[in-house]
């Protein structure tokens, strides 16, 4: 429809003023050792869109993806070899969560969780962290229902 | 299309380039940018512009949406956020009358101050249409149609009450049941209420003219032509009113009349059946003619009436054509005594306690007979019939049983809630309509389906022939 043929429109023309703001953030993580390359930021943002996409969720700005590049960049589980693909992962991880815990969530809450199970029980491994989640966004899911019984929404 | 304010009436309208074919009531700014485009008022680098104003507009609007909490939103949210977006934008770009000038205020203007005035436009018409409602509500028509009371009193307070001109401006918020005689369903949000409660005023004005006493007999009158119960249903009655009235005139009554008398009515079926379709035609002109000049109805009164004009001669053509005035021109009906009295009020009703305790005593027992006897002996009126039908407490030919006890016009009164449908449908005859069944996932009206459908056809017959004496205001459905 219309609207998303002006939102790629404009993505595609802040695209290069997104670029340059992540390139920014390599100043900051460079204390861990931690750079993305241009390339690298690219194929994120490309897969970045296509999660939301494949969400169907719209986003405006890239505030999610700077908040995850700066919360865990100071993991001790992520080192130079893995940071982009797991940056990557954890955009895809980030949206599921966003969906399934039906926006109750704030978006600094759900990174800050993610970022505690992962340096904690999951042991920087992203596959347990994904079924963590799994778990978690459905006790969420099936406590919100049973509040929402309770308080006899219409 | 309808444009609101006349703010700008421009003598280059006969010179726009803009074809106002290619424009729409709803997402009228889009449609003025894409023909602004197309007509080279505006380049592609200038609608980029104003598409990205939008969408900056919009990324404010997303985290005031989700209260700084999230940067991200569902697709639907995003789109419902944007649409609510453009209907502000529209209802400024809406007040040129000339499409020309809205595409330079587009081009020249900061958008987010052509949002902005557009969300003061919106505000000032709501609270003009809250208004508007309180006058309305203070004018209410006393008269027992379910569908008009219930949108006034409680379908519009549910719309002032949730709509939100940030966020909800493009939502109509709440399910507006009674139907006017003229609507325009294009309209959204405010807009449309406000068009809504602008017209369901006058219509009101208008019925309020005439008495009462007329208007309700009126509607009973109707009720028993359409063979339905005229305060479930939904229909118009501004447009009962003035067709009536217009009768009324053709027929040497007054203008502030409504009532057709027999006579009159003979009188018009005589006319209509020597009249050719034009002749009609030119008949009810005249007729709308000659009451708008005696009511003096004012200017927006009298094109509303005289856009239920056309319908009117449709109809009556047609209904001269098939001989089927009777369901056009609503004459009175004289009063029958009614001979049966049945209990059918409310007050007669027994205890819920009572009720149990019947059922809970007629569940011990063994035979259809006894169940049946007890039946007979405690159940009265129509709602615990009702009640002990539903309650599901009778089992197969248990229902056959009770039903054979019951006499033709018992039966009557149930064939009117069972058959409620079929009856008001179509002018069947009853027996067909027996005949035919029906689907029913109520256990015991497909009992009594089945029962009548072994009945003989002088019984069925004598039993339809009671339906028409049955008043419906006698029967209360739920």
């Amino acid at each position: 429809m219309y609207l998303s043929r002006i939102f790629n429109a404009i993505n595609i023309s802040v695209q290069e003023k997104y670029m340059t703001e992540i390139l920014e953030l390599n100043e900051k993580t460079k204390e861990f050792g931690l750079i993305l390359t241009p390339d690298e930021v690219k194929n994120m943002m490309v897969a970045r869109n296509k999660v939301l996409r494949d969400y169907g969720r719209v986003e405006l700005g890239i505030e999610v993806t700077k908040e995850l590049i700066e919360i865990f960049s100071e993991s001790p589980y992520i080192h130079e070899d893995n940071y982009a693909a797991t940056l990557t992962e954890l955009h895809e991880i980030f949206y599921y969560l966003r969906n399934e815990t039906e926006d109750k969530i704030g978006d600094f809450k759900l990174i800050s969780m993610m970022k505690e199970m992962f340096d904690g029980e999951c042991a920087g491994s992203v596959e347990l962290l994904k079924s963590r989640l799994e778990e978690f966004a459905e006790n969420f899911r099936s406590e919100s229902l049973r509040e929402s019984l309770f308080e006899g929404e219409d | 299309m309808e444009f609101e304010n006349d703010k700008e009436r421009s003598g280059l309208v006969s010179r726009s380039k803009i074809k106002k074919a290619n424009l729409r009531r709803n997402q009228y700014t889009i449609s003025l940018l894409n023909e602004g485009l197309r007509a080279g008022l505006l380049t592609g680098q200038e609608v980029y512009r104003i598409q990205a104003g939008l969408m900056g507009i919009l990324q404010d609007l997303i985290r005031r949406y989700t209260q700084g909490e999230s940067s991200s939103v569902t697709s639907e949210t995003a789109e419902s956020i944007m649409a609510s977006l453009l209907y502000a934008v529209d209802a400024y770009t809406l007040q040129f009358i000339n499409p020309d000038q809205a595409v330079t205020e587009l081009k020249t203007g900061n958008i987010r101050n052509i949002y902005e005035q557009g969300l003061e436009l919106l505000r000032r018409l709501f609270e003009e249409t809250k208004q508007l409602y309180q006058e309305v509500k203070k004018n209410k028509l006393d008269v027992p149609v379910d569908a008009y009371n219930m949108t006034i009193d409680e379908s519009l307070p549910i719309f002032m009450k949730k709509y939100g001109i940030v966020f909800d401006a493009h939502n109509t918020m709440a399910s507006i049941d009674y139907p006017l005689a003229v609507d325009d369903m294009r309209l959204q949000g405010v807009f449309y209420i406000r068009q809504y409660l602008e017209r369901l005023q006058m219509e009101t004005r208008f019925c309020r003219r005439f008495d009462r006493r007329d208007l309700l007999d009126l509607l009973t009158d109707y009720g028993k032509v359409c063979r339905f119960d005229y305060r479930i249903e939904l229909f118009n009655i501004f447009e009962l009113v003035l067709n009536n009235a217009i009768f009324s005139i053709l027929s040497g009554g007054d203008a502030g009349q409504i009532r057709i008398s027999a006579n009159q009515y003979n009188r018009l079926q005589r006319m209509f059946s020597r009249l050719n379709a034009s002749q009609i035609a030119a008949a009810i002109h005249q007729a709308m003619e000659r009451l708008q000049h005696e009511m003096k109805t004012d200017p927006p009164l009298t094109d509303y009436m005289n856009q239920c004009r056309n319908n009117l001669i449709q109809r009556v053509i047609n209904a001269a054509n098939h001989d089927s005035l009777e369901t056009v021109i609503i004459r009175e009906k004289e009063v029958k005594t009614k001979s049966i009295v049945l209990l059918l009020n409310e007050a007669d009703r027994m205890s819920d306690v009572r009720l149990r305790r019947l059922l809970d005593e007629m569940m011990r027992l063994e035979t259809k007979e006894e169940k049946v006897q007890l039946i007979r002996d405690y159940f009265s009126s129509l709602h615990d019939y009702l009640d002990l039908l539903d309650s599901g407490c009778l089992y197969g030919d248990e229902y056959e049983a009770l039903f054979a006890t019951f006499g033709d016009m018992e039966l009557a009164i149930f064939a009117k809630i069972v058959f409620y449908e079929e009856l008001r449908a179509d002018f069947l005859d009853f027996q067909s309509i027996v005949a035919a069944g029906k689907d029913d996932e109520s256990e015991w009206k497909m009992h009594y389906v089945e029962f009548m459908q072994k009945l003989s056809d002088d019984r069925i017959n004598a039993i339809g022939n009671l339906i028409s004496d049955i008043d419906y205001e006698e029967i209360r459905f739920y």
